[in-house]
């Protein structure tokens, strides 16, 4: 303390920094911070990022039971926070000695899109901007020609005279030419037949929507927007849980009411019972049923060979 | 050029240029940020799962008023009402039934009301071979006639279901002939389909009714 006393007048400048550059080195580095604080704006509006848990987690087919349980936990809370409801997400898999089938009566169906809505409700699809996996094609009596097939009908009553209707989902087909180009095996198909999606592995680029024959594959352009009172609690990792932007989603034939043991929600709500769905390995099922003693069957785009489970049919 | 001076010189090029793209965001040079319009929600009653019609099985199951089936509140008994039929050959149906449209068969040629009802006692259906049925137990009267139809209800095949298909899991909800088809006219009467597709370009006022980019 003593040598303190002894110094006569200010003290030595350190050697290299005055007071003033100082002051000019903060000023300008201060101002440096701001403006690289400014040119990030876009990330620091990015929402949806998502958090080091998702981030971290494994590929589906790699997780632990234990895995899964944290996954699934994670995914409640997600949906929690979002939409300000407590969901029920399960992993449910495929039952043994199951194939899922559907057949579509072409005499029957009176075009009233009801399946559409019900599907959009029943799968929490994004409802602006709308996605819907299926689309009703109206077509003129007579042919079966696609092009000639419009989906924005909108008359003051269905059905219109002359033309039949043909709703077009996924078509879980055998040999599925989405499953082949996904370059980070985000999807792929089950044991019972149903193409599925990992949405938490894909990586949104959109090959499969490109190799898709049906135009079954939708993508999220922007984060999907559903109203929290409409929101599905009933929930499966691989079906119906909320979506994010940038992944690709499709009809998994209602895997969490399905593999449950019920109809699919288009199904339930056709008012013309033109939906039948089922075990084709189990000779009693409805399905099995109508492959046995139907006539008429197409397979929609059948010589591109993608052999679908999807089967139209048209009786009397 | 010294050491401290060079450090200076990049650090400012820098400090400009990160300004530079800082205000480039600010006036939003590289694209705005998308606005989603907010397109109308569907009519829940297009989400029903409900049949239209209610069966008579539906109203004896739901305690519901029977009043319009107690026939005999103004028939006679034993005396069956007389049928009156038009020039045309089609059947004069009284105000009192005024809700009954006849429209079976093409051209509405089932037309006559004992074809299905029994013409001895108006609470129960008779089939053609001979058999009385309630009137909750309509199916074998239809099948009765449309024996592909039968069938294929039987089956499942024909008809809505609900409920399980996997029958171990819970049971499979049916339903009758008559819950969808009005048995006086059973073709399905026309209907609104709910709303189209909503195109992005359809969804943004700014863009609505432009052609396509593409």
């Amino acid at each position: 303390m003593s040598d303190f006393h002894q110094h006569e007048g200010p003290p030595e400048p350190e050697p290299g920094m005055d007071r003033r550059s100082f002051l000019r080195t903060s000023a300008v580095l201060a101002g440096g911070l701001f403006a690289m604080a400014a040119s990030l704006r876009p990330l620091m509006e990015m929402e949806d990022m998502p958090s080091a848990e998702q981030f971290l987690q494994k590929y589906y087919k790699e997780l632990t039971p234990a895995d899964m349980a944290k996954v699934l936990d994670r995914i409640e809370r997600d949906v929690q926070k979002q939409y300000g409801i407590r969901p029920h997400v399960r992993d449910l898999r495929p039952m043994d000695g199951v194939e899922f089938v559907y057949a579509l009566n072409l005499t029957r169906c009176i075009g009233c899109r009801k399946c559409v809505h019900a599907c959009v409700a029943e799968n929490n699809q994004s409802r602006s901007p709308e996605i819907q996996y299926i689309r009703v094609l109206k077509m003129p009596h007579g042919s079966l020609d696609i092009e000639k097939a419009e989906h924005s009908y909108s008359p003051e009553s269905v059905p219109e005279k002359g033309h039949f209707y043909m709703p077009v989902q996924c078509q879980q087909c055998r040999n599925p030419p989405c499953v082949k180009v996904c370059p980070v095996h985000a999807t792929w198909q089950e044991a019972d037949g149903i193409t599925v999606i990992d949405y938490d592995w894909c990586i949104g680029c959109r090959y499969c929507e490109a190799a898709c024959p049906y135009w079954a594959r939708h993508f999220n352009f922007t984060k999907p927007s559903i109203p929290k009172e409409r929101i599905n609690p009933n929930m499966a990792y691989l079906g119906n849980r909320p979506r994010k932007m940038g992944v690709m989603e499709k009809c998994h034939f209602c895997v969490q009411r399905t593999r449950a043991g019920r109809y699919p929600a288009c199904l339930e709500v056709c008012p013309a019972g033109a939906r039948k769905f089922g075990n084709i390995l189990d000779p009693n099922s409805e399905v099995s049923q109508i492959l046995r003693t139907k006539r008429v069957f197409i397979q929609l785009k059948e010589e591109l060979g993608t052999s679908p489970r999807f089967f139209y049919y048209f009786d009397v | 050029m010294s050491n401290g001076s060079r450090t200076n010189l990049v650090l400012t090029v820098l400090t400009v240029l990160f300004f530079g793209l800082g205000a480039s965001f600010w006036v939003q040079l590289w694209g705005k940020t998308p606005v989603v319009h907010q397109n109308p929600l569907v009519d829940p009653a297009f989400l029903q799962t409900a049949t239209w019609r209610k069966s008579y099985a539906d109203l004896i199951r739901g305690k519901e008023d029977l009043s319009d089936f107690d026939c005999y509140g103004c028939h006679e008994k034993k005396s069956p009402p007389k049928l009156r039929f038009g020039a045309d050959q089609k059947i004069v149906v009284p105000d009192e039934h005024s809700d009954v449209v006849m429209g079976h068969g093409q051209h509405g040629r089932n037309n006559n009301c004992y074809n299905c009802h029994d013409e001895q006692n108006l609470l129960q259906l008779a089939a053609r071979d001979g058999r009385a049925l309630k009137l909750e137990d309509s199916v074998p009267l239809c099948g009765s006639c449309h024996g592909p139809t039968y069938r294929d209800w039987e089956a499942g095949v024909h008809g809505r279901t609900s409920g399980y298909w996997d029958r171990s899991k819970g049971p499979i909800v049916r339903q009758l002939c008559v819950n969808c088809h009005n048995p006086h006219s059973p073709k399905f009467p026309g209907r609104k389909p709910a709303p189209g597709p909503i195109p992005l370009r359809q969804a943004n006022p700014e863009t609505a009714g432009a052609e396509p980019t593409h």
